[in-house]
């Protein structure tokens, strides 16, 4: 267990922060500059915050008003940062046996050929860092991060400077040893696919605050806010109005949940993957939050197609992905008229920001 | 036996390189003369063995080898705090002492020694202190080693200051993570990963202390077995009856000694653990 409740400025800069993690893999995600890196340096023992509490394990690791503030050495924190930091002049061995000096020499041992065969790096045990390769120089760190007894575990972007083949390797890899760990696991990253495969539930981080704390599914189809369905790549979001209990946004009529007390400027978002499309028939009824609609472009990501369809009527373009098989199977290119329909449960409305 | 790999020759260079080798090879030329002559001129007086064997030489060199070693040794306790810090706390006056420790590498070895005199000497500003505590400075063997660290310190500091700031933060902060005291990580971490500059500033401080000449001999003196190391030898000799031909038999003497130690630093000291390749 892992509970954080801290406060810390550099400069402008400012972190507020308060969350807990059990047993699970929770992904702080955001931009660059968000303060998720900082968040872990605090975590671990590298950053006095200015106020608050840290709990891991169960002790109280930093506590401003108790005056409590164990240093990095006495945390029994696991952590890999971005560059690794393999200790250049050291083997493999000695690297992942670093933290290690209270053990005798067979007790090292045996525990470095624990985490060698844990993180599948038999046979390395006698390479130098320079001599591995990326994939193989970030499981030594996870190893050495893991070789002492660790309350939690923090990964900041470890997987960034890896091939895309390397990386959803090692993912599956992170997934495995999460199971097999039992231990608070805090993860960085900026990048949404790792973050929507690896959380078990997500923090999304901006400007040194958590605007959205749940559940991965739950971040990802029903954001909190409109910067939260920007940061988690929702590609469209409209500007719109809701007047007398009727909703218009980018030009369309829409039927959507909205939120009590909310009235005049509105936001409202859908992803693009949750958009439905159908073949337009001119005969049928167009039932509500269906628009006819014109490809205007479109893009093919291999495994996904991205639409722009604008609306013949009044209306934005709307951004409609669809994946290749049913892409093929509607043979989308064939026709030029379509219906989307953006379903009411995946419409989200915000009251629009001010400034 | 391991790979030496020198950086990859790229053709567009050649014209580059070929127009360098001149310059360079002047250069060379130019340094090597000096040396070569001095070693042709030794071999050809053949005097060279029965100076060393002359126990006033024997006398400097011991005295000039001891000295230096001592300085180098004194330089590396105290100087590595005082380079660690400046590359890594922040405190008040930081950069007046980055620009103190600089003043020496930029003083006239002369000036050097006549500040020592007015600091240490007998009617210097800490001399009436010193010596009621019975501790006399100048002109005694330790007024030597006080002369070449004062001139030879600053290089040290220079370079480990630079191969410290060198090495990433990141290092020590993961070994803290891992249960590793700040001195323990200073020991495990931050000086092997500043090897090379300390090697290489060891050097630097070594040769200096061994070259010492204008220092030592104005707070030290010039008294033969106590404060004459080889420099002040062949100062010696230049002015004795002997001349040219003794300083030349004790120049080729500390050149030789000199280029031995340098080869012996550099072969077991600046190269990393050797590793088979895999």
């Amino acid at each position: 267990m892992l509970r954080v409740d801290i406060g810390l400025t550099i400069g402008a800069f400012e972190l507020a922060l308060d969350f807990a993690v059990d047993h699970e893999l929770v992904v702080l995600f955001g931009p660059s500059g968000s303060g998720k890196s900082l968040t872990l340096g605090a975590l671990a023992g590298l950053r006095t915050p200015k106020r608050g509490r840290i709990e891991i394990g169960g002790r109280t690791v930093f506590d401003r008003a108790l005056g409590i503030n164990l240093p990095p050495q006495r945390r029994n924190v696991g952590y890999v940062v971005q560059q690794l930091a393999l200790f250049p002049h050291l083997d493999v061995t000695a690297n992942v046996a670093y933290g290690l000096g209270g053990l005798d020499r067979p007790a090292r041992r045996r525990r470095v050929e624990e985490l060698l065969a844990l993180l599948k790096l038999d046979g390395l045990d006698r390479r130098m860092p320079v001599e591995l390769s990326g994939g193989q120089q970030q499981r030594v760190a996870l190893a050495r991060a893991l070789a002492r007894p660790t309350d939690a575990l923090l990964l900041d972007e470890p997987f960034s400077a890896l091939d895309e083949a390397l990386r959803s390797d090692l993912r599956a890899e992170l997934i495995r040893l999460r199971a097999e760990l039992e231990l608070p696991v805090v993860f960085v990253t900026h990048d949404l696919r790792e973050a929507h495969l690896l959380g078990d539930r997500i923090a999304v981080l901006d400007q040194g605050r958590i605007l959205q704390f749940g559940a991965r599914e739950q971040v990802f189809r029903a954001p909190a806010s409109r910067r939260v369905a920007e940061l988690t790549g929702v590609q469209n979001i409209f500007r719109g109005t809701v007047a007398g209990g009727r909703l218009e946004a980018g030009g369309l009529p829409l039927h959507a949940t909205v939120p009590p007390g909310v009235d005049g400027a509105v936001d409202v978002t859908i992803r693009a993957e949750l958009c439905n499309l159908r073949r337009f028939d001119p005969e049928g009824p167009l039932p509500e939050n269906c628009f006819v609609a014109r490809v205007t472009s479109e893009l093919a990501f291999g495994s996904m197609h991205l639409l722009r369809l604008a609306p013949e009527a009044a209306g934005v373009p709307i951004e409609v992905e669809i994946a290749t098989r049913p892409y093929e199977v509607l043979d989308v290119p064939s026709r030029e008229h379509w219906v989307v329909e953006l379903p009411a449960p995946d419409l989200h409305v915000f009251p629009a920001r001010t400034g | 036996m391991w790979r030496r790999r020198g950086p990859a020759q790229r053709p567009d260079q050649r014209a580059l390189h070929a127009g360098f080798a001149g310059p360079a090879g002047l250069a060379l030329l130019f340094l090597a003369v000096p040396v070569l002559a001095l070693v042709y001129e030794a071999a050809t007086a053949g005097d060279v063995g029965d100076r060393l064997t002359n126990e006033q030489t024997l006398a400097a060199l011991r005295l000039s080898l001891a000295t230096s070693t001592l300085t180098l040794a004194l330089a590396l306790v105290l100087v590595t705090p005082l380079a660690y810090l400046l590359a890594r706390a922040e405190f008040p006056g930081k950069r007046v002492v980055d620009t103190l420790i600089d003043l020496p590498l930029v003083l006239p070895p002369t000036v050097a020694g006549v500040a020592l005199l007015v600091a240490f000497g007998r009617r210097g500003v800490l001399g009436s202190p010193l010596e009621a505590s019975g501790i006399e400075l100048a002109f005694t063997t330790a007024a030597v080693i006080v002369a070449q660290l004062f001139v030879s310190a600053p290089f040290l500091a220079r370079s480990l200051k630079a191969g410290f700031e060198a090495v990433d933060p990141a290092y020590e902060a993961v070994s803290a993570t891992l249960g590793v005291s700040p001195l323990r990580t200073f020991w495990r971490v931050s000086l092997p990963l500043a090897r090379p500059a300390l090697v290489g500033g060891s050097v630097l401080c070594w040769a200096r202390a061994v070259g010492e000449l204008g220092a030592t001999l104005i707070f030290a003196g010039n008294f033969e077995g106590r404060t004459q190391t080889m420099p002040l030898a062949i100062i010696s000799a230049f002015q004795s009856s002997d001349g040219l031909a003794g300083a030349i038999a004790l120049s080729v003497i500390l050149v030789a000694v000199a280029f031995a130690l340098l080869l012996l630093l550099r072969v077991t000291g600046v190269e990393p653990r050797a590793r088979a390749g895999s």
